[in-house]
């Protein structure tokens, strides 16, 4: 822990070095660059959307010149706690709480406003007016796709649900299908089945065989979780309906954009918000808090819908391209000023 | 004298009829269960997890355990997607490494417990921790497919060899077009070869021995250590074996721990001890224990049930099979004595 510590410091000080001209025309406490500790205090931590979330924290915490600090505790919620009480120890002047359970946390954030910390909270209600809620607005990631859907099959299908409830940005996706489902009774469910065993892609790929040969009328697959549409899609070529059938799902990675582009991809559209682009978000809200501007009480970051024919059309093939490509995608213009600087595109 | 035999005939066939009685149930209420695409795909959905249940048998029946099979496959899951993606070998190379990997990995894990003393399970259980965290060292935990940027700012250009995504997709014809898919032949091509290899060479038979009564066959002049690492080989490259399908059907490097493809094969195996009442690792219950929960689960999915229901279907069936194993297997050896 010390050592990887360590190495997390000598790291987050040559990051420094590159920003230095952009310092002299921010505001205090960002006009000495160096000076300013932040810590990112992680729950969650294995996967391509925790792993790109930290490539956003740490280029947006380099553009800023601040000293970044990252405190991982792998899915062990009291530890996360003892991280925050280890930040404010080490004195930083902002902590970013990412994920974690609300009541493992609430205190532990409530001592790091006590202590003069600005906090911002991403994914987790920690019930407290001084941190502001950073989200991808899952909602609006379910909503998005079942539109798409709708516009694709008109307003009466039969369909297959993956879901595991549960599961926070699950069920938060699963309040858009359920409203769907009531407002449009030609919407019929004919199966819903969906498992976390790892790997997921394998288990669900299994379970969705069976519910296709059992449910030979499906024509859409509402998949809002790109592991289980992944799951999905090989169930579907394996059963060769790769023709009859639509997935629609959420979040996206470039392994995910090869399989919606592969001839006859039954995976027709996918609606997601940029991990990296929400890490980014996150230290900016922290930095205007930091330079005493005002934020609001919820900070959401806007998701984007991505369709194979986009993908298909533009030659998009990793997500560099599709940031690229679709600006929206690379950049949301949420918690900007004037003096903020942005990491280099 | 006829209870004596009715317990005999329960604890030969029990598990069988159940498993016909399952079939039959889930033919008549799930619907579309009753066809040989059905068949086809839960022989399929146990592919993977069976190849590696017969890995965990082999050391099973010299008295051992093998904690890191779930990691095994998961590390060749990740090391095919490494060598054709970012260092673009062929299909043949990626087989080769993943293969030699798993050798290697079955030999220290072997070597750990026959030279070093370590327990078995600690000794595998460090193997998984240390695989599953090494995985991912090459790529910073990232997940592996064509385009992903590499940490040296390029893109990665290579991709899955069709030659090796063969191995997980193809379907071969077999009475109907595009039946057979060939997992499912490599699973039951391995599960005849480790049936045949320990029940009818020497080596095999060897190996019971020394998992019955390692002291006794030692002193008879049986290579005890020799055998065990073997075991432990056989279980690694099994496990690899099992990581090349799951990669070739994936067709990407995903991240994952693979501590339920270790549960699901330990499982089966344990069932496994319950067919033909055998009371001891055998390649054949091992088979059929992992077609009994594919069969499960499958059948399952098919009726709409929740997948809470069928961790607790798999843990139910489980504790079923041990009881049959060792209350009514005892029992058995009691009245015959």
């Amino acid at each position: 822990m010390m050592r990887r510590t360590l190495l997390r410091l000598s790291g987050a000080a040559l990051a420094v070095l590159p920003a230095l001209p952009a310092a002299a025309e921010m505001p205090a406490p960002f006009d000495a660059p160096g000076e300013v500790k932040i810590a990112l205090v992680r729950y969650l931590s294995t996967g391509d959307f925790f792993q790109s979330y930290l490539a956003g924290v740490e280029a947006q915490s380099e553009a800023l010149g601040l000293d970044l600090r990252v405190l991982d505790s792998r899915q062990d919620a009291a530890l996360q706690a003892d991280m925050v009480d280890q930040a404010i120890a080490l004195g930083v002047d902002g902590i970013i709480i990412q994920h974690g359970l609300t009541e493992s946390m609430k205190e532990a954030a409530q001592r790091a406003v006590e202590a003069g910390i600005e906090v911002v909270a991403f994914d987790v209600d920690v019930e407290n007016d001084a941190i502001p809620q950073i989200e991808q607005s899952d909602y609006l990631l379910g909503k998005l796709a079942l539109d798409q859907a709708m516009a694709d099959h008109g307003d009466a299908f039969t369909a297959g649900y993956v879901y595991v409830p549960g599961i926070a940005p699950l069920d938060r996706r699963d309040v858009a299908w359920k409203e769907v489902k009531e407002a449009n009774p030609g919407i019929t469910e004919a199966a819903q089945f969906g498992t976390l065993d790892n790997p997921i892609a394998n288990s669900v790929a299994n379970q969705a065989r069976s519910v296709l040969q059992a449910n030979p009328t499906i024509e859409v697959m509402f998949a809002p979780y790109d592991e289980f549409a992944k799951g999905v899609k090989i169930a579907v070529d394996e059963a060769g309906l790769s023709q009859d059938i639509d997935i629609y799902s959420a979040d996206i990675s470039t392994a995910d954009i090869a399989a919606m582009r592969e001839p006859d991809s039954a995976w027709v559209a996918t609606v997601a918000t940029n991990p990296a682009v929400v890490g980014e978000v996150s230290v900016r809200t922290l930095a205007m808090m930091l330079a005493g501007e005002e934020v609001e009480a919820s900070v959401v970051v806007p998701p984007t819908l991505i369709t194979q024919s986009l993908l298909n059309e533009e030659d998009i093939k990793n997500i560099e391209e599709l940031g690229a490509k679709m600006p929206q995608f690379r950049h949301a213009d949420v918690s900007m000023t004037d003096w903020m600087p942005l990491p280099p595109r | 004298m006829s209870s004596d035999r009715i317990l005999n005939f329960a604890i030969r066939f029990g598990f069988l009829i159940l498993l016909a009685g399952l079939v039959l149930y889930f033919s008549v209420f799930a619907n579309g269960f009753a066809s040989p695409r059905s068949a086809v795909f839960i022989l399929q959905s146990v592919a993977i997890t069976g190849i590696l249940a017969l890995g965990v048998t082999c050391t099973l029946v010299v008295d051992g355990f093998d904690l890191s099979i779930g990691s095994v496959a998961t590390s060749a899951l990740m090391l095919s997607a490494y060598a054709m993606v970012v260092l673009e070998l062929s299909a043949g190379m990626a087989i080769l490494m993943c293969l030699l990997m798993g050798a290697g990995v079955g030999l220290v894990n072997g070597l750990l417990i026959v030279k070093f003393k370590v327990p078995d399970l600690l000794a595998t259980l460090g193997m998984m921790f240390l695989l599953i965290g090494l995985q991912r060292i090459p790529t910073q935990g990232n997940s592996i497919a064509t385009g992903m940027a590499l940490p040296d700012g390029s893109t990665a250009e290579g991709s899955f060899s069709p030659a090796f995504l063969w191995f997980g997709r193809e379907r071969l014809d077999l009475v109907l077009e595009n039946l057979l898919p060939v997992p499912v032949v490599v699973f039951l091509v391995i599960a005849v070869a480790i049936w045949v290899f320990l029940d009818f060479t020497r080596h095999g038979r060897l190996m019971y021995a020394i998992g019955s009564n390692q002291k006794a066959a030692a002193l008879v002049g049986a290579p005890v250590s020799r055998n065990k690492i073997a075991a432990y080989m056989i279980s690694g490259v099994m496990a690899s074996i099992g990581g090349i399908l799951l990669a070739a059907r994936l067709g990407r490097g995903d991240i994952a721990s693979g501590t339920n493809l270790l549960l699901d094969s330990v499982a089966a195996a344990l069932i496994g001890f319950a067919v033909l009442g055998a009371a001891r690792p055998n390649a054949f219950g091992t088979a059929i224990g992992a077609l009994f929960v594919g069969i499960l689960l499958q059948g399952l999915t098919m009726m709409n049930a929740p997948y809470y229901t069928q961790d607790f279907v798999k843990g139910a069936v489980l504790v079923i099979a041990l009881v049959f194993t060792f209350y009514l297997s005892s029992r058995r050896g009691a009245g015959a004595g």
